[in-house]
């Protein structure tokens, strides 16, 4: 256990912290009662998990419509779905999509609320090198160009070079947190 | 089974407690629902049965038209397996409680029947009663307080008119209970208001009529070793039945005979009496007539000789008169001669008076001269110178003188003599005239008073004579009203003579009627109460067992789904099928077990408990219901159930058991999201909202949930909507029946044997009362309708006049709503026995009257009808068809608008008029009726709380399986960040969905009604 998932659970306000205070865009999550928890979370954070969770009874397009529906500034979905280059599989159900595929819709539905933080679970954790590296690719390119706060936690060392800020974590602290002046591209990550 | 495995089976229980405690729910729900239902019945019929036995209630029981005597009862005792025979005394009276009247049943306490002391003690000498519980209530009546029965006085054998009671003013010593009027109800009766109010029993030493007994009660040998009701009791009675069957007849005849003897005798003593009877009193009139001629004839003699008398002292009289007026005659002439002969004598005398004054005048003269020649003779005599001559001659002179005086003298004496004479004699004339009128005056007094007296004699003799007249003609006037009297009374006399031989030849032939327990109102609904239990028995828990099934087999599947990488760990470590499977096979089993054995010690208990609580709303019995446990029952039930979850579970085992390892610890793929039919129909599901779409996929997702959900709650809608159904059903029965269809509020049984003019008659005088708007004559007649191998028994109603029904019966078509006449040969039929017996409107069926005479006729209509069964035809179809005069037997009347007491008082004055057998009123039977009514309402509720109960229970666990199964899912889209609302809404609305179809396509509440087809109940709702 590092508290890497907790850290990002608190973060997300999907989990309560017992002390400290977590201070999102001037919010204090912490602080936060349930209701007002749950609309943190519906309009200020997007979501990406290692096993994607997607609703296996819709299609692509509809996972992603699922998360727009409920939020004020969303985005369109179609579009956010062509940004994440799943034009062709839109309207395929999850089953009938590969793993990398899945987790672009995932990421999809995830910044289709246009959202103040994207937090990533191990987001290539179950997909294998080549398309782990295109998701990678995918989440660099919307913090860049869609200038969104995306978080991402791994526990592959490798892939800190990617990052604009990198945090440590052992045994449930915060060990250390180094600042990248200048970000690698995801191409030259090797891993 | 290893340690291990058992180890871990324990520990799931306890893991997945909610889930076994589901299971273990189903299943108690399951077998107690069926061990109760099916308990119930029997468990009824066992504490009928105890209460019968405890107060040794008849077995057969007989009733005869003209009674039953001592001889009966000999006869009857001969017959084998008699144990007991009891003959006793039933009657109705009537009790006047603050100027009410209430109608009794009076009974005897015997050694059968025997009645149930509550209070007090039971009556011991003649002016003693004890009475029902709520008669003290209801009447504000205490133990020790007296009461007045009037009972219509009773005819002996020999035709006198006895009471029925020594003592009518009796003591109220204590209440109890009958075990012969279970029921509320306490049936008909042809007094008063014609429904009997309360029952009493009396002691059988205040009867005084007591030499005919109203019925025999009979206690057969052994019996009490069946329960009652059932085939090997009923199998055994009818036996002895039969028996009794046999010498029926023969004891039919000889009471007709001994009566026929007895009035013969009796008429035959009369006519002798009357005869004797008869001759006296002729004689007498004879000897009164003979008396008063004899006075007659008296009387004629008497005034007769008063007649005779009467002319005898008339003529007497007559005479007697006569004589006194000749008397008077002679009287009066004599008078007459005497005042003739008085005036001559007068006359003579006046003659003589002349004469004399004449002769007083010659004296005058004469004196006259001879004073004159006296003194000149004196002056001479004295002077001489005057010669002596001269004086000579003068002397001369006057001596002549002197003479002539004298001779004057003399004569007028003489006149007086003669006057003096005369006189004498008148006056004796007088005298002698006033002697004779002075004794005819006194004759005639006496003739006056002897007159008076023999009149007034003779009047008071007539006077007697007009008495004894009168008195006479009175006697015969009386005579003659006593003549007309004694006639009169021979006119009477001879009527009833003939009358009482008419009598006799009118006397019945009595009928027996050899009556079961079933006779017994009380005992009759009971039985068919418990059938009614049983046939819902059958049908009730089976929804039960397919609910429990189901819901059993999703919460295994997820179960072991949820498991299927243990189970493929164990597969891989080398248990086989068996070893793995009896985990879950154990831990169903156990729950089966554990809820089937609860379910069976709650169901036993509870079910037959409040079922019976419901009953004593209509029955009063002991308070309690015999339970038992019968294993049988309860042994199928718990069966049935392990069937039903153990082979769920197996099912479930099984289907995962048959991958490989490396698939089952593999985590299941999820179910595949899949189009659904209606997306294809573009323009509907372009309607649906996002959230809408979501749903009708997750719909059709889990098919087996979808199916389950939809059939549990279908069992479930189905159980309620029967409840609420027959609740439904029952609430508007009787509108519909008594409003719709019989428009009438009184039906009125003619006695038999009515002549057509006494009936119309009496139709007529109804007619003309205010109170009644309309009278419909009829004929109503038992039979029963065949339809091939299907038989009802309905009433056949043929109307006096073809169309006169309407307003009164109203026959409307069951399709077309539309107002229906009677056809001529053919008939109309009420629906729900058209129904019963598979029939429609043009079929032709079979009539068999109670003759066993069958017909066969078309229908023409199928009418409405919500309550009984009845059968509509036409005056001429009748006669058409039965070849028999037609014959009233029934009025339907029509009131006008009326209170209930006015009603009340209708009914009253109807059911005391000599031509009523008797009187149905709408009003009570709606009471009856709603009595009965109330009662199904809790076996409504029953149904309603049960339903609910299951549907509870299915929704629970479905909700359950359906959270941890997408449990993943919600977790995703909470973290999506929908509130808490959203997700309940997303994961229950396709329960709410599913729930809703499954009520909508809920079983047709008749299609479950068919289910409880011939029940009872069905029977009354449909």
């Amino acid at each position: 256990m590092h508290g890497k998932t907790t850290t990002l659970n608190i973060l997300g306000g999907m989990d309560t912290a017992t002390s400290g205070e977590v201070i999102v865009d001037s919010k204090e999550v912490t602080r936060l009662k349930n209701k007002e928890l749950i609309k943190y979370r519906r309009e200020d954070i997007g979501f990406v998990f290692q096993f994607y969770n997607l609703v296996q009874n819709l299609t692509a397009k509809e996972n992603v419509e699922l998360a727009t529906q409920i939020c004020k500034d969303s985005l369109n979905p179609e579009e956010v779905i062509k940004k994440v280059g799943l034009e062709d599989r839109m309207n395929n159900f999850p089953s009938q999509l590969s793993g990398g595929e899945q987790q672009r819709v995932a990421i999809a539905r995830a910044i289709a609320k246009n959202p103040k933080l994207l937090l990533c679970d191990e987001p290539i954790g179950a997909l294998d090198y080549k398309t782990g590296k295109q998701i990678l690719k995918l989440l660099q390119d919307t913090a860049r160009k869609e200038k969104m706060t995306v978080l991402i936690i791994t526990h592959n060392t490798a892939l800190a070079p990617m990052a604009d800020k990198v945090i440590h974590f052992k045994n449930g602290t915060a060990s250390a947190i180094e600042v990248n002046e200048n970000p690698m591209p995801v191409e030259q990550i090797e891993w | 089974m290893k340690k291990a495995l058992f180890k871990d089976s324990v520990k799931e229980i306890r893991n997945t407690y909610k889930r076994f405690i589901s299971i273990l729910l189903m299943a108690f729900l399951g077998v107690g629902f069926f061990a109760g239902m099916r308990a119930t019945s029997p468990d009824m019929v066992d504490t009928i049965d105890q209460y019968y036995k405890e107060n040794q209630v008849y077995d057969i029981q007989i009733l005869s038209t003209l009674g039953l005597t001592e001889e009966d009862i000999e006869a009857i005792s001969k017959i084998d397996n008699i144990e007991t025979i009891v003959g006793t005394y039933e009657i109705d009276g009537i009790l006047d409680i603050e100027n009410k009247e209430v109608v009794t049943k009076i009974m005897c306490i015997e050694e059968l029947n025997q009645p149930i002391l509550l209070q007090g003690k039971l009556p011991e000498s003649q002016d003693e009663c004890v009475v029902e519980e709520n008669f003290l209530t209801t009447n504000n009546k205490e133990i020790g307080d007296t009461i007045e029965i009037e009972i219509e006085n009773t005819k002996n054998d020999e035709g006198e008119e006895i009471e029925y009671l020594n003592q009518s003013k009796l003591k109220i010593v204590g209440t109890v209970k009958s075990p012969l009027y279970i029921l509320r109800d306490r049936g008909t009766s042809s007094l008063g208001s014609g429904k009997i109010d309360y029952y009493i029993y009396i002691s059988k030493e205040n009867i005084k009529a007591s030499e005919i007994y109203t019925s025999l009660y009979i206690k057969v040998e052994n019996s009490e070793k069946y329960t009652t009701s059932s085939e090997k009791y009923e199998d055994y009675i009818a036996k002895v039945k039969e028996d009794i069957e046999d010498i029926k007849e023969e004891r039919e005849t000889e009471r007709h005979n001994k009566l026929v003897d007895i009035a013969t005798t009796k008429v035959e003593e009369t006519e002798t009496e009357f005869n004797t009877e008869k001759q006296n009193a002729q004689q007498q009139i004879e000897e009164a007539k003979q008396e008063i001629e004899n006075g007659k004839s008296e009387i004629k003699k008497t005034e007769s000789e008063l007649n005779t008398n009467k002319k005898e002292s008339d003529t007497q009289f007559t005479n007697a008169y006569n004589q006194i007026q000749t008397a008077k005659k002679t009287i009066a002439q004599n008078e007459t001669q005497l005042a003739t002969k008085e005036q001559e004598t007068n006359q003579q005398f006046s003659e003589l008076e002349g004469q004399k004054q004449d002769l007083q005048t010659q004296l005058a003269t004469v004196e006259n001269s001879l004073a004159q020649l006296e003194t000149q003779y004196d002056q001479m005599k004295d002077s001489p110178d005057i010669p002596e001559e001269q004086k000579q001659a003068i002397a001369t002179q006057i001596q002549s003188l002197e003479q002539s005086k004298q001779t004057i003298e003399a004569g007028i004496t003489q006149i007086n003599n003669a006057i003096a004479t005369g006189k004498q004699e008148i006056e004796n004339a007088k005298t002698q005239i006033q002697n004779a009128k002075n004794e005819l005056n006194n004759q005639e007094k006496q003739y006056e008073a002897k007159k008076k007296s023999t009149y007034s004699q003779l009047e008071s003799a007539k006077l007697e004579l007009e008495k004894a007249k009168t008195e006479l003609e009175t006697g015969e006037k009386e005579l003659e009203q006593k003549q007309k009297e004694f006639e009169e009374k021979i006119a009477q006399a001879e009527a009833k003579l003939i009358e009482a031989r008419e009598e006799i030849t009118n006397i019945e032939n009595p009928t027996w009627y050899v009556l079961d327990r079933y006779s017994n109102t009380g005992y009759n609904s009971f039985i068919q109460d418990t059938g009614s239990v049983e046939n819902i028995a059958q049908v009730f828990p089976i929804v039960f067992f397919i609910v429990a099934a189901l819901i059993s087999l999703t919460s295994m599947t997820r179960m072991v789904e949820e498991q299927r990488t243990e189970i493929g760990t164990l597969k891989a470590l080398g248990y086989n099928k068996l070893q793995i499977a009896s985990k879950y096979i154990i831990y169903a089993s156990l729950a089966c077990i554990l809820g089937g054995i609860l379910g069976m010690s709650v169901g036993f208990v509870l079910i037959p408990k409040i079922i019976w609580m419901m009953y004593q709303m209509m029955y009063q019995m002991t308070d309690s219901i015999q339970i038992s446990f019968n294993l049988t029952i309860g042994g199928i039930g718990l069966l049935l159930i392990c069937v039903c979850i153990i082979g769920a579970t197996i099912y479930a085992v099984l289907k995962e058991l048959v991958q490989t390892p490396a698939t089952l610890m593999r985590p299941k793929a999820p179910k595949m999201g899949k189009r659904v039919l209606l997306e294809k129909i573009s323009f509907i599901w372009k309607r649906l909202s996002f959230s809408q779409k979501v749903t009708v996929r997750n719909i059709f997702r889990y098919k087996k949930r979808f199916l389950m959900t939809i059939i549990g709650i279908l069992g479930c809608t189905a159980l309620i909507v029967a409840g609420f159904g027959i609740k439904d059903s029952i609430e508007c029965i009787m509108p519909n029946q008594f409003e719709k269809v019989f428009d009438y509020d009184m039906q009125i049984g003619l006695k038999n044997g009515l002549n057509e003019e006494q009936k119309q008659e009496y139709i007529t005088n109804l007619q003309e009362k205010t109170e009644i708007q309309k009278v419909l004559e009829a004929n109503v007649t038992y039979n029963t309708v065949i339809n091939q191998e299907n038989e009802e028994d309905v009433q056949l109603i043929v109307p006096k006049e073809q169309n006169d029904l309407d307003g009164v019966i109203n026959l409307t078509d069951v399709k077309t709503k539309q107002k229906v006449e009677l056809q001529e040969n053919e008939i109309c039929i009420t629906d729900k026995v058209a129904e019963l017996i598979g029939v429609k409107q043009g079929d032709t069926i079979t009539l068999k009257d109670s003759k066993d005479k069958e017909i066969q006729v078309k229908i023409s209509n199928v009418v409405e009808n919500y309550v009984e069964h009845y059968i509509y035809m036409s005056k001429v179809t009748y006669e058409n068809l039965y070849g028999e005069t037609y014959n009233t037997n029934v009025l339907f009347i029509k009131n006008n608008d009326l209170s209930e007491e006015q009603e009340e008082s209708l009914a009253t004055e109807i059911m005391n008029q000599s031509e009523v057998a008797s009187i149905s009123r709408i009003s009570t039977v709606m009471s009856m009726l709603d009595d009965t009514m109330k009662s199904l309402n809790y076996v409504v509720i029953i149904l309603i709380v049960s339903a609910g109960l299951l549907a509870f229970v299915v929704l629970y666990n479905l909700s359950n399986v359906n959270i941890s199964e997408r449990i993943r899912e919600l977790a995703t889209i909470k973290v999506l960040g929908f509130y808490d609302k959203e997700v309940y809404s997303y994961v229950t609305r396709e329960t709410v969905i599913l729930t809703a179809i499954g009520i909508a396509i809920r079983i047709n509440r008749r299609i479950f009604l068919k289910l409880l087809y011939h029940t009872e109940l069905a029977k009354l709702i449909c």
